[in-house]
């Protein structure tokens, strides 16, 4: 559940320990580059390096990962499907009324295993990063607006509040009506409109409360300082290093071999 | 050299684009620097408009036309810069929720010193160092999420004074907490008492506050804002009391209970019963309690779940046509939990019964309309009569096609009540109907929910307002821990001190006090309520 939630998971691992604005840049350009990758084979070989890699730098129990694999399987296996019966080139078998081609099934295959490349990094990143060191690190070390990230920070607060207002809502709004049955809530689209109103309105509020007590605390545009701060390292560079160098030597073997297929795979170019 | 002024407001003249009258009106208020202020005035008075002001909030955040000047420290607070006057004013609200807004305590500490730049090894200090001050020196490593009510306004209190700010300003600090809370968060107050800079001097503090007799001090001077947004009354404290007590009890304010009983029978709380009971004309016998009619719902050894788990186990109670059950106990006790369960809004095994009305803490999650005239008619099938006949016993005539979710704090609140009364249930549920009220809204609370049970509903209160148990209540049901621990007449029950205090209910000055007289609790509270102000 921690893992579809998205919440941090408690842990002091390598890569828990990694600066946040790295990590994030780190995820970022990798699934960049795997943006322009087209064949099956390379993303492939990058998965199971990357697999290895957060489990190595993580520790994140095999459990939690494969949980949290589950929103990237299901978008990858439509990715594939959709692909498999509707991309043009030799059928190479029928499916009742769908014809199956072999460029469907490369690029397809090619376009999910990107998204589970992109969807391990995502949550080797979200289950090692703590949302409050990640927006003091981008303030810090991107210089984002202070009021910009504790208005992030703010936000989330109020989310996190916003499940359990939510059911009292609907529980409050249940009891008033006649046919109310023991038990249940109501889940027409009326109800779940008058509760989305009802939360609505108090999390306005509640956001414009919480920052005024931000204001009122000090919180403006100029200089301040971090009680806090968020080391940057070595070891940081250690971890650029070798992510972008195992994706550099991957890549270069692919396209030794033959493997690698850019955009031209699509047939568009 | 004469005391430099910590708060210096002339002639401030409030109004707000949209409102038909100011909200503050020819104002002057000026605070020595260490003064403590208590503020009161009726709901809608401009309380809070003016805490507001001295915190730079209006009208440099929420747009207001202000005529006048209100100094801090000698800084105009409508021109200075929010992030410089923080400097200067502190604001602690009602609600953690609205205050806190980091995941864990101490990064919610040490915020208000990184945006004054404070050198970070200078900012451990001070953290460290306030948060023992203030008995929170075990929740720095906690996340903001999982503190409770008392521990979040604790928190957020620390977080206010960590910078160490002249002046204080408190809005009702207290409203939401249990009555343990009330006294933690009233003890952190005082332990603030002193600055750390200006050599240890008094800090000044403006506090609005409905909870007087359970805070373990109180400002030593007194203001009473009108009804229409001007200062009325102005002097010393106990002074302002014992001399005024009468016009402070009509502008609806809640009063120390000594204070109260003065004010409304000139008796002292050590008169005897009988001499109390002839001038309220009280009956000195009986209980004052209605018997009850036939059995509306019954729980046996009921058990409730949240989350797949029990947490309220073991629960008898029977309910009857034109009775009022209280259940009492601390947050977190599992009242709220008892009512969703016997509201059939959560699984709940031991439950047998007709069909329940519930009111819940909070108005504003219940509304299901966009005018009030909508709301009360809602469940009603075209009865006009009916809908007019509620509003015009709530008074809510004047606001019928206004916006359910634009009205005031009272308004809602009765609004919930119209509503409910108008629907035709067997049994009506309340969760701490009066939370946050002052004197005037409560009364017309208690009288709400009395006409509900008069007019044959079993009523059931959820709260930590013992007043309101005592006043209403003919059985009173103790929790704790998810369990009821005592139950019983509301006599016997509420007139057991020593249980009390060992649930965190420390009995008020009201019941230690109605336990002296020997006279019926409901009949006197009733003849108090009806003494006109």
């Amino acid at each position: 559940m921690t893992a579809l939630a998205g919440r941090t998971l408690a842990g002091n691992s390598w890569l828990h320990r990694r600066n946040p604005t790295v990590k994030f840049a780190v995820v970022f350009v990798v699934s960049a580059v795997m943006l322009a990758v087209f064949d099956p084979w390379t993303p492939t070989v990058l998965y199971v390096l990357a697999v290895a890699g957060v489990r190595l730098g993580s520790r994140i129990p095999w459990g939690t990962l494969l949980t949290a694999h589950v929103p990237f399987v299901l978008f990858s296996f439509s990715l594939l499907t959709v692909n498999a019966v509707a991309r043009p080139g030799e059928v190479m078998w029928q499916w009742g009324p769908f014809d199956i081609t072999d460029e469907g099934l490369l690029v397809g295959g090619s376009l999910a295993i990107r998204t589970l490349v992109i969807g391990v990094g995502a949550i080797g990143f979200v289950l090692t990063t703590d949302g409050t060191r990640l927006m003091v690190s981008l303030h810090q070390h991107l210089r984002l607006s202070a009021r910009l990230t504790y208005a992030v920070l703010a936000g989330y607060r109020l989310l996190e509040q916003l499940p359990v207002e939510w059911q009292t809502i609907r529980m409050a709004q249940a009891v008033r009506r006649s046919g109310h049955r023991p038990g249940t809530l109501p889940r027409s689209p009326r109800p779940l409109l008058r509760a989305a109103f009802a939360l609505l309105v108090t999390a306005v509020r509640r956001g414009e409360r919480m920052s005024i007590a931000l204001e009122t605390r000090g919180l403006g545009d100029g200089p301040r300082t971090v009680y806090r701060p968020v080391p940057l390292d070595r070891q940081d560079a250690v971890l650029v290093a070798v992510v972008l160098g195992a994706v550099t030597v991957v890549l270069a073997l692919a396209a030794t071999v033959g493997w690698l297929e850019g955009p031209s795979a699509l047939g568009v170019f | 050299m004469p005391d430099p002024l910590a708060v210096a407001v002339d002639g401030l003249t409030v109004r707000f684009p949209r409102s038909t009258r100011p909200a503050l009106v020819d104002v002057d208020l000026r605070l020595r620097a260490g003064e403590r202020l208590l503020l009161m005035g009726p709901s809608g008075s401009g309380k809070s408009t003016l805490l507001r002001v001295l915190a730079g909030i209006v009208p440099q955040t929420v747009a207001a036309h202000l005529a006048g000047s209100a100094l801090v420290d000698g800084h105009d607070v409508t021109t200075t810069p929010l992030p410089e006057l923080s400097a200067r004013v502190a604001t602690l609200t009602q609600n953690p929720l609205d205050q806190l807004c980091l995941p864990v305590v101490v990064d919610e500490l040490a915020f208000a010193l990184e945006n004054r730049r404070v050198e970070p090894a200078e900012i451990g200090q001070r953290v460290q160092t306030t948060a023992e001050r203030l008995g929170i020196g075990h929740l720095l490593s906690r996340r903001t999420a999982a503190l409770s009510g008392g521990e979040g306004q604790r928190v957020a209190l620390a977080a206010a004074l960590v910078a160490d700010p002249e002046v204080l300003l408190l809005d009702e600090p207290t409203a939401l907490l249990d009555p343990a809370g009330v006294a933690l968060v009233g003890r952190a107050v005082s332990a603030a008492d002193r600055r750390v800079g200006a050599d240890g001097g008094r800090r000044t503090m403006v506090l609005v506050e409905h909870r007087l007799d359970e805070l373990p001090w109180l400002p030593e001077r007194l203001a009473l804002l009108g009804a229409d947004g001007s200062v009325e009354i102005d002097g010393p404290t106990t002074d302002v009391f014992w001399e005024r007590g009468k016009d402070l009890v009509a502008a609806g304010a809640w009063l120390p209970f000594d204070v109260e009983l003065s004010a409304l029978t000139g008796f002292r709380p050590d008169a005897s019963g009988s001499e109390v009971s002839r001038a309220l004309g009280a009956p000195a016998g009986g209980s004052g309690s209605t018997p009850g009619g036939e059995v509306r719902m019954r729980a046996s050894s009921a058990t409730v779940q949240r989350g797949g788990r029990p947490v309220v186990e073991g629960v008898d109670l029977m309910l009857r046509a034109g009775e009022t059950t209280a259940v009492v106990g601390p947050n977190g006790s599992g009242k709220t939990t008892l009512l969703l369960g016997l509201a059939g809004l959560l699984p709940a095994r031991g439950v047998t019964g007709g069909s329940v009305g519930m009111i819940f803490q909070h108005p504003e999650h219940q509304f299901l309309t966009r005018s009030v005239r909508d709301e009360v008619a809602y469940g009603l099938e075209h009865d006009d009569s009916a809908v007019e006949h509620a509003l015009g016993l709530f008074g809510l005539d004047e606001v019928a096609g206004a916006d359910p979710f634009r009205l005031s704090g009272g308004q809602q609140r009765r609004l919930s009540l119209a509503a409910v009364t108008a629907l035709d249930r067997d049994v009506v549920l309340a969760d701490e109907p009066t939370f946050g009220q002052d004197r005037r809204t409560w009364q017309a609370v208690a009288g709400a929910l009395e006409g509900l049970a008069r007019s044959g509903r079993a009523l059931v209160l959820a709260t930590h307002d013992l007043r309101l148990a005592a006043r209403l209540a003919d059985r009173v049901v103790v929790m704790d821990g998810g369990r009821v621990v005592a139950s019983g007449d509301t006599e016997s029950v509420l007139g057991d001190h020593e249980l009390l205090a060992g649930v965190g209910l420390p009995p008020p000055p009201l019941l230690r006090w109605w336990r002296s007289t020997g006279l019926a609790v409901r009949p006197l509270l009733a003849a108090l309520d009806t003494v006109p102000a």
